[in-house]
């Protein structure tokens, strides 16, 4: 069992997918993607060959509790940066500070693709009482940041690093 | 169209809409259902002096909607196969599945034989007993919560290879039948050449994909569906021309646009279509059934039923066990495929035509009917089936060890 566990793939002609993940616990977990557009999660107990629970969601559903989990909406306090990585490339939220060098910048302004070579994949604004957050996906290059902004944004670690400084406002 | 014409058209829809909707809230297999509200409602009802249920009659329009839905059924099944989906399967599946279908075809020939000694009526039942309903074994495997199962690869793996394997029977089935079954030898050539041509326009139809891929890249689903239903009614039409079943030639141009790269596309479009028309087929397939028949088929229909049952559950533990699945895995797979459906009727439909000496289409109707009864059961009791066999399987084993004692 390697430890970060590993998560198999297998089709289910006519059905969907089906991906298996077994998790550091001995637990294993079962996701299975319907093709009209159904997921259906299953617990198996270590062990076991059969699911003892599951539950079925639907499409939007699902996309809602994905996020949650993803912590779209609400960050584990251990991880003050959340940081996730798939071979080479890093996926980082940062939070744009007062002081910031962006702030009032545009995307296009600043040449984030062409300068540092990253992707902005969202920015969520800031969150204020008894407003709903909203997020701008894949924003175009005439979208401004403001401080208090957090931006979700995608490239390789060295080019990251140099956004990041910028977007913190730690010299750079 | 006259009143009573279109009145007609009304009620069966309104029958078949009906079988479908208490088949949905009951969990029943709707194809069974369909069936039988044709035949309680069809020309051949029930009737006496203070009650008639004919309500409905077998009028043209009906002949032609049906016509079309077993052409759509075939399209589709056409459609939906790909031979690269049966290679990625993996070789052990590929072998499951093989020695699966083949040994249950086998055991459907042996059946057909033993049934009514003739070669038509042989190939007939091997056609109607082989293959298990898709529809029916993936809606169990979702309502049992058996999808995250190890075994469902498998099963679902093993349906592939059925498809595969029906579209092949089909059109050789529909050629040996096109010859009027004169002799078994003018039979199986006519048979073969079907086969043969089909592999041509594969053949052809991979190197034309490319020309039909332009051809077909339609921004709106509106021409699409309109040129690949006129592409289908041509062909049906000129296969008969040609001495080439309709059915095949619906197959044929399935298995063509496959190819392409709009075939998700085009399964999306056509779905409804075959849904709409294929339940008029199925009900116009119970209409055409008189109910007294059953009577005279019933202890064929049971020796059927049971050798199914009988037979699936052993293949389905054999090739369970080539594939590496054992235990309680093992008897899941045997469990979920005995249910017939869509390729029962449709073997029936073909081959009740030509050979009406046998009554094809009621044994057919009586045995997808009970086989839709005990399919859901064996699956559900696969772990008690497990269990006993286990039981039965130590008791055997010590009583042979207790005469070897002695």
């Amino acid at each position: 069992m390697s430890p970060l566990g590993t998560i198999k793939e297998a089709e289910l002609p006519g059905l969907g997918k089906k991906y298996f993940a077994q998790l550091e616990s001995g637990d294993r977990f079962v996701v299975v993607i319907y093709d009209e557009g159904n997921r259906e999660l299953f617990y198996l107990p270590p062990g076991e060959d059969e699911p003892t629970c599951s539950v079925m969601l639907t499409d939007q559903e699902a996309r809602q509790i994905g996020s949650i989990i993803g912590g779209a909406f609400y960050q584990p306090k251990v991880l003050e940066k959340l940081e996730a990585a798939v071979a080479e490339l890093h996926i980082e939220w940062l939070k744009i500070s007062p002081d910031s060098e962006v702030a009032g910048k545009s995307i296009g302004e600043l040449g984030v693709r062409k300068k540092y070579g990253v992707t902005i994949v969202a920015v969520i604004e800031q969150t204020e009482k008894g407003k709903k957050r909203t997020a701008a996906i894949n924003p175009g290059p005439s979208y401004v940041f403001t401080p208090g902004q957090t931006i979700i944004v995608a490239g390789r670690r060295d080019s990251l690093e140099l956004f990041e400084r910028m977007v913190t406002g730690e010299g750079g | 169209m006259s009143d009573a014409l279109f009145l007609n058209l009304v009620l069966v829809i309104a029958g078949a809409t009906a079988a479908i909707l208490i088949a949905r809230k009951f969990h029943f297999s709707s194809i069974p259902l369909l069936i039988l509200f044709g035949i309680m409602i069809g020309p051949h009802a029930p009737h006496g002096a203070w009650f008639d249920l004919r309500l409905v009659e077998h009028t043209e329009s009906i002949q032609m909607m049906s016509r079309l839905g077993i052409l759509l059924l075939l399209f589709y099944l056409g459609l939906e196969f790909s031979a690269t989906r049966v290679i990625e399967r993996g070789t052990t599946i590929l072998k499951g599945g093989g020695i699966y279908v083949a040994l249950n075809f086998v055991r459907g020939l042996a059946l057909g034989w033993l049934l009514f000694q003739s070669w038509p009526a042989m190939l007939a039942i091997a056609g109607i007993t082989t293959v298990s309903s898709s529809a029916v074994v993936t809606k169990l495997l979702v309502e049992f919560k058996r999808t995250a199962n190890p075994e469902t690869e498998l099963i679902l793996g093993i349906m592939v290879f059925e498809d595969a394997f029906m579209a092949v029977f089909l059109s050789a089935l529909s050629g040996f039948f096109l010859t009027k079954g004169t002799s078994p030898l003018v039979g199986i050539v006519a048979g073969v050449v079907t086969v043969a041509f089909i592999l041509g326009i594969l053949f052809l139809g991979r190197r034309l994909s490319k020309l039909l891929d332009s051809l077909l890249s339609f921004r709106s689903g509106e021409p699409l569906i309109m040129l690949v239903f006129s592409l289908l009614l041509i062909m049906a039409y000129f296969a008969e021309e040609l001495g080439v079943a309709e059915a095949v030639a619906a197959l044929l141009l399935g298995l063509v646009l496959a190819e392409t790269s709009h075939s998700k596309r085009i399964i999306q479009l056509v779905t409804p279509l075959r849904d709409l028309f294929g339940a008029v087929f199925f009900f116009s397939f119970g209409m055409e059934i008189d109910c007294r028949q059953f009577a005279p088929v019933a202890t064929y229909t049971l020796v059927a039923v049971a050798a199914t049952v009988v037979g699936n559950y052993f293949t389905g533990l054999l090739s369970a066990w080539i594939s590496g699945y054992r235990g309680r895995a093992a008897t899941n797979v045997a469990c979920s495929l005995m249910s017939r459906g869509e390729f029962a009727v449709i073997t029936a439909g073909i081959a009740g035509v030509a050979i009406a000496d046998y009554p094809l289409p009621a044994l057919a109707a009586l045995y997808i009917l009970l086989l839709a009864v005990i399919s859901p059961i064996t699956a559900k009791k696969s772990r008690w089936i497990h269990t006993i066999s286990i039981k039965a399987w130590t008791l055997f084993a010590r009583k042979k060890a207790g005469s070897a004692a002695c």
